[in-house]
């Protein structure tokens, strides 16, 4: 099937649900379409407004299942380190915002244009600054790649054109071919990225929070602290089912040990951090 | 259990302490550097306890009983303290310390963020905009790194196959 051909089916089905359907669904499903229209393109290249639309959207969900702790200190805090960080990257001037979410688990995460979440039970785990900007720099590296919109444009490619294909074949538009749509996005965080994406986040992490100034083995360090953890636990049942183990991720950052080492004697700033994340 | 948790929990820096095992032979050093004397030779397999991190170098004692140190990234933790031990509690733990350190209250009916949850999770258009509220700008974080004696370097990304 063509990539034009799934667009014309998405659009179509944007039409049928548009009438009777919430706001935010048409809204979803219309930028959802025109993803599926520029897969058709032939650069393939979704435009910087959609990718930050797109990733808006996420971020509405994401805050959904879990809101910002209500702790505006904190909140500023980390988006201070994160801009810090963004700003030595290629990608300097995107609407970045970074957030701490109200969960007792362990997880962080992206969504495309520049939202970076980390949780309130991650944070918790951390010893200094260095570290959580670690975890942020690997964020970050998830979007100045375009780790997930990549993957929900196969998504779109894949899943939402089949799905669409068979309800219209058996016009039956009860299916949950919709809340599939709308899903595409959120399921991206239950299942999971590329493993290749996720140490590659975490190799070019390293040298983003050491170009900020930071201590590069800051990542690594909540690396060790998280393979230190008991995996069955429930509240790293999530990041463990996501992400490749964390001894895996520290075997495969040997091949950045000249980066951290010229960069480990930087600052750690475990004062600050205690300061605004343990009070 | 609980109390114990929260307070390793507020403790900086003995996230890394405690049983430790050697993935690969090593040196362990006097000091943490690679020009520093070997103190001993560590086993793949080795038991170690380990104390400090200092940079790519964690100070570890031997069942030898010496002291010294190795490499960071050669060392899996066994669990220094929230491990291991079943359900490890880190999310019961967590709102102990919460409520213990900062006196608000922890809201109840507060999951968090599992699969199930994030899969039905609708749009918070409130949430979303109160992020926005919280973003800083480029030169806010200039100011803010620079209280902090943060100092911008020029370091390259590894190549690509690297
Ligand atoms: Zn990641």
């Amino acid at each position: 099937m063509s990539a034009r051909r799934i667009a014309a089916l998405l659009a179509v089905l944007a039409l049928a649900a548009a009438a009777p359907a919430q706001a935010q669904f048409r809204l979803d499903l219309n930028r959802l379409v025109d993803t599926a229209k520029n897969i058709g393109k032939a650069t393939g290249e979704i435009a910087e407004k959609e990718e930050i639309e797109i990733g808006s959207d996420m971020a509405a969900r994401l805050l959904g299942a879990a809101p910002l702790a209500a702790d505006e200190a904190l909140q500023r805090y980390v988006n201070q380190v994160g801009r810090w960080l963004a700003s030595q990257t290629e990608r300097p001037d995107l609407p970045w915002k970074f957030g701490v979410l109200e969960a007792p688990q362990l997880n962080a995460f992206a969504t495309p244009g520049g939202n970076i979440f980390v949780t309130r039970g991650l944070v918790a785990q951390m010893n200094n600054e260095a570290e959580l900007a670690g975890v942020l720099a690997h964020e970050i590296v998830h979007v100045l790649k375009k780790h997930h919109l990549k993957a929900i444009q196969k998504t779109a490619q894949v899943e939402l054109a089949n799905t669409a294909v068979t309800t219209f074949a058996r016009q039956d538009r009860n299916t949950p071919a919709r809340e599939k749509l709308l899903a595409a996005g959120s399921e991206l965080y239950s299942r999971g990225l590329d493993k290749s994406d996720e140490l590659e986040a975490d190799r070019l992490g390293v040298v983003i929070a050491a170009r900020g100034g930071y201590d590069a083995y800051g990542l690594p360090a909540v690396l060790q602290t998280l393979q230190a953890m008991n995996p069955e636990d429930s509240g790293l049942a999530l990041m463990f089912k996501t992400h490749p183990a964390p001894a895996e991720r520290l075997e495969a950052l040997e091949k950045m040990q000249p980066t951290l080492d010229a960069y480990a004697a930087q600052k750690q700033l475990a004062a600050r951090f205690a300061g605004t994340a343990r009070r | 259990m609980r109390a114990a948790l929260a307070l390793f929990l507020l403790l900086p820096g003995l996230a890394l302490a405690g049983p430790a095992t050697v993935v690969r032979q090593t040196e362990m050093r006097r000091e943490p550097a690679f020009d520093s004397v070997a103190l001993a030779r560590l086993a793949q397999g080795a038991k170690v306890e380990a104390m400090e991190r200092r940079g790519g170098w964690t100070r570890v004692k031997s069942e030898a009983g010496e002291e010294g140190w190795v490499r960071m990234l050669l060392l899996r933790h066994e669990g220094g303290g929230a491990a291991k031990q079943g359900e490890s509690g880190v999310v019961a733990a967590i709102n102990v310390a919460r409520t213990g350190t900062s006196g608000r209250q922890v809201t109840t009916g507060v999951r968090g963020l599992d699969a199930e949850q994030l899969a039905n999770a609708k749009p918070n258009a409130a949430e979303l905009k109160k992020l926005q509220g919280y973003a800083a700008s480029r030169d806010a974080a200039a100011r803010f790194a620079g209280a902090g004696e943060l100092q911008a370097q020029s370091v390259a990304y590894p190549k690509e196959g690297e």
